[in-house]
């Protein structure tokens, strides 16, 4: 898969003084060039890795206007915006990341955090607290960007240019075709429960991604769709910084609402036991059914904003790697728990960009402390931490004697 | 006389080639407060699994309030107004004991599929009512997983409850229990029964507690009827005696 994005520009009045910041902020040296006119210092960047630079010169304001800029701040958002404090900047500075590959998400500024962080969430609310884990949940991440994408291209100008209304609109139709695909595939998936929903949930996602990938008349294939141009006020990557901040903030109290009403609660009684929550008059199905229809949506909400963010769309969005990656920030922050995903978000992207800086050996490493997480922390970081949690998990060894107990006296004896 | 709210005729089921349920024709009236006894393996529990549609009977018809209910799923059932409570405490181990409750009151009022509505405020007044009156409201805030083993038996009850059932099925409602316990959850029973006119159904190993607080019993044997009576007509039953209560020590 190629990228659509090659190079990344951060303009700047004061080279000297940007150069300096931008050392301290990545955490290594830059290599100070002329080009003409302009002046330019490179970031440091691997032969196959996506470079940029700090460009002072005419037509380049400091301002961001006008100009989108990607930056990619290492090892993460946290220790970055804590060198950038250090180096006497404003903290909430909207340098943007760019993925370093396609296929992995590898943001460490707020803005991708934040979109991560809302993909993880809504995995949450399957897993965390309903207790079913879904492999296939970036292929409703992906149908969410596709439907904003096709609109997006459908609506916008011959020059390239969308209007603001036509965008927003685009947006918009991201989160229901996410939310009717999950119908359709929740129909099957919910009528299983544990590994089997795991594995049902793969092989649709898988499934979709095929269609997507094949179909090339109808979704370009392997291209990919390209020039999703935002308008203007959305390409100043402020902007769209705060504006996908308003959407995340929103989506979340959204949830977070939804979690904490009567339905949240009828998906914990489905975690912890669903033949009982059956006998309390909960119709399971329905209720599981209406969950993954819910956790589509909020995961075509992050689709919705990822096309306009990162001008294109491709079919990898879908595939099962990138749900794996949701897997592995809710295992790595602590399921069952608000803001365990968040957390598991940041501390992954952060532990990638830092892992990589010494080893391509990043998918053996992620590997390992997942393995070590899942053998000796199964609470997550936030289990670690909340002992109420980590009590609770040794209960549930004894909790699932007692089922199996029950198992045994519920069954026929001659 | 009161009007029958449970009618069971002809009920069959059958594991592979093994019959557990035989031919059981079976009435409750409403407000009545009945026992089913029988050795292990006798088909109590199954029976109860047939008539709140956990199994599903391969002949004959379950009828309750007038309406039949034979084959529907546990949570249609559940909503004609049968609660139950099992044998091996089956809460919600990881919600506290209030959640519990709750969970089950917002289930019974219909309000599962209230996304936006308040899971803490909801139903608050009766959870806190049906705790106060299983005598949980001092463990409200535990988790339900960490309670002891009486604890977790009340809490059963107390989901049952939570249901607002007309009829109530008890699966060894007493297991577990220290003998306070044990009364006190049978003298709740019993005040239910009373004041409510809820109709009880329950399976209980201990004779006493069963001749105590049973007004009708009904023997179980190898998936069969084999009597039904008083306590007093089954105590005084030679059959009785050799299939059932003999091992008793009566």
């Amino acid at each position: 898969m190629k990228n659509a994005v090659v190079w990344s520009k951060i303009a700047v009045s004061d080279l000297k003084r940007a150069t300096a910041f931008y050392e301290k902020l990545l955490d290594g040296k830059l290599k100070t060039e002329t080009f003409g006119p302009y002046e330019l210092a490179l970031f440091p960047h691997a032969a196959d890795g996506i470079g940029g630079c700090l460009m002072k010169g005419e037509g380049y304001e400091p301002s961001a206007k006008g100009t989108v800029t990607y930056l990619a701040a290492e090892p993460g958002i946290d220790a970055a915006l804590k060198r950038a404090a250090a180096a006497g900047a404003k903290v909430l500075m909207p340098k943007i990341a760019l993925p370093g590959d396609q296929g992995y998400i590898a943001h460490v500024a707020d803005c991708e955090g934040n979109r991560v962080g809302l993909f993880a969430m809504s995995f949450n609310l399957l897993y965390g607290y309903m207790g079913q884990i879904s492999f296939g949940h970036a292929a409703f991440f992906g149908v969410g960007a596709y439907a904003t994408a096709m609109l997006f291209t459908a609506l916008k100008g011959a020059d390239g240019q969308i209007g603001v209304a036509d965008f927003l609109l685009s947006l918009l139709v991201g989160p229901p075709v996410a939310a009717l695909t999950a119908l359709f595939v929740g129909f099957f998936c919910v009528r299983l429960t544990g590994i089997y929903f795991a594995i049902l949930t793969l092989a649709f996602g898988e499934l979709l991604f095929y269609i997507v990938f094949s179909w090339y008349s109808f979704t370009k294939g392997d291209d990919g769709i390209q020039g999703l141009l935002p308008p203007p006020f959305f390409q100043d990557s402020t902007n769209f910084y705060f504006f996908t901040l308003a959407i995340v903030v929103v989506a979340a109290a959204a949830m977070w609402r939804i979690t904490e009403s009567p339905f949240g609660y009828a998906m914990r009684t489905l975690r912890d036991n669903q033949r009982r929550a059956a006998f309390l008059g909960t119709n399971v199905r329905a209720h599981m059914l209406a969950n993954f229809v819910i956790a589509g949506a909020f995961a075509g909400v992050a689709g919705a904003l990822w096309g306009p963010f990162s001008r294109s769309v491709n079919p990898t969005l879908l595939g099962w790697g990138e749900s794996g990656i949701a897997v592995f920030m809710t295992l790595i922050g602590g399921a069952g728990s608000f803001i365990g995903p968040m957390l598991g978000s940041v501390i992954y992207t952060m532990l990638q960009a830092v892992v990589k800086m010494y080893t391509v050996y990043w998918p053996l490493t992620i590997g390992t402390i997942i393995l070590l997480i899942v053998l000796f922390a199964p609470g997550g970081i936030l289990g670690m931490i909340d002992k109420r949690v980590q009590a609770t998990r040794a209960r549930d060894g004894a909790a699932e004697a007692e089922a199996a107990a029950a198992a045994r006296a519920e069954a026929p004896r001659p | 006389m009161s009007p029958n709210i449970l009618e069971v005729t002809g009920l069959e089921k059958h594991f592979g080639g093994v019959h557990v349920t035989c031919n059981i024709n079976f009435t409750m009236q409403e407000g009545e407060q009945a026992a089913i006894i029988g050795p292990n393996g006798a088909g109590k529990s199954t029976f109860m699994n047939l008539l709140t549609g956990y199994h599903r009977p391969d002949a004959g018809k379950v009828m309750f309030a007038g309406r039949e209910i034979t084959g529907l799923p546990p949570h249609r059932v559940v909503r004609r107004g049968i609660s139950r409570a099992f044998q091996v405490s089956s809460i919600f181990a990881r919600m506290t004991v209030r959640e519990n409750v709750r969970a089950a009151v917002q289930a019974q009022m219909r309000a599962t599929f209230r996304l936006f509505a308040s899971g803490h405020s909801l139903g608050a007044e009766e959870t806190e009512r049906v705790l106060a009156m299983c005598g949980l409201a001092g463990k409200r805030d535990l988790v339900a997983g960490e309670l002891a083993q009486g604890d977790k038996k009340r809490l059963e009850l107390a989901i049952a409850l939570a249901g607002k059932p007309r009829l109530l099925f008890l699966d060894e409602p007493t297991a577990g229990m220290s003998i306070d316990e044990a009364r006190s959850t049978m003298e709740l029973v019993d005040r239910l029964n009373r004041e409510l006119t809820l109709t009880v159904l329950f399976t209980e190993h201990d004779m006493g507690i069963v001749f105590n607080h049973a007004r009708r019993l009904t023997l179980l044997h190898r998936g069969e009827i084999i009597l039904e009576g008083t306590p007093g007509e089954v105590r005084a039953d030679a059959t009785a005696q050799k299939i059932y209560l003999g091992e008793h020590h009566l």
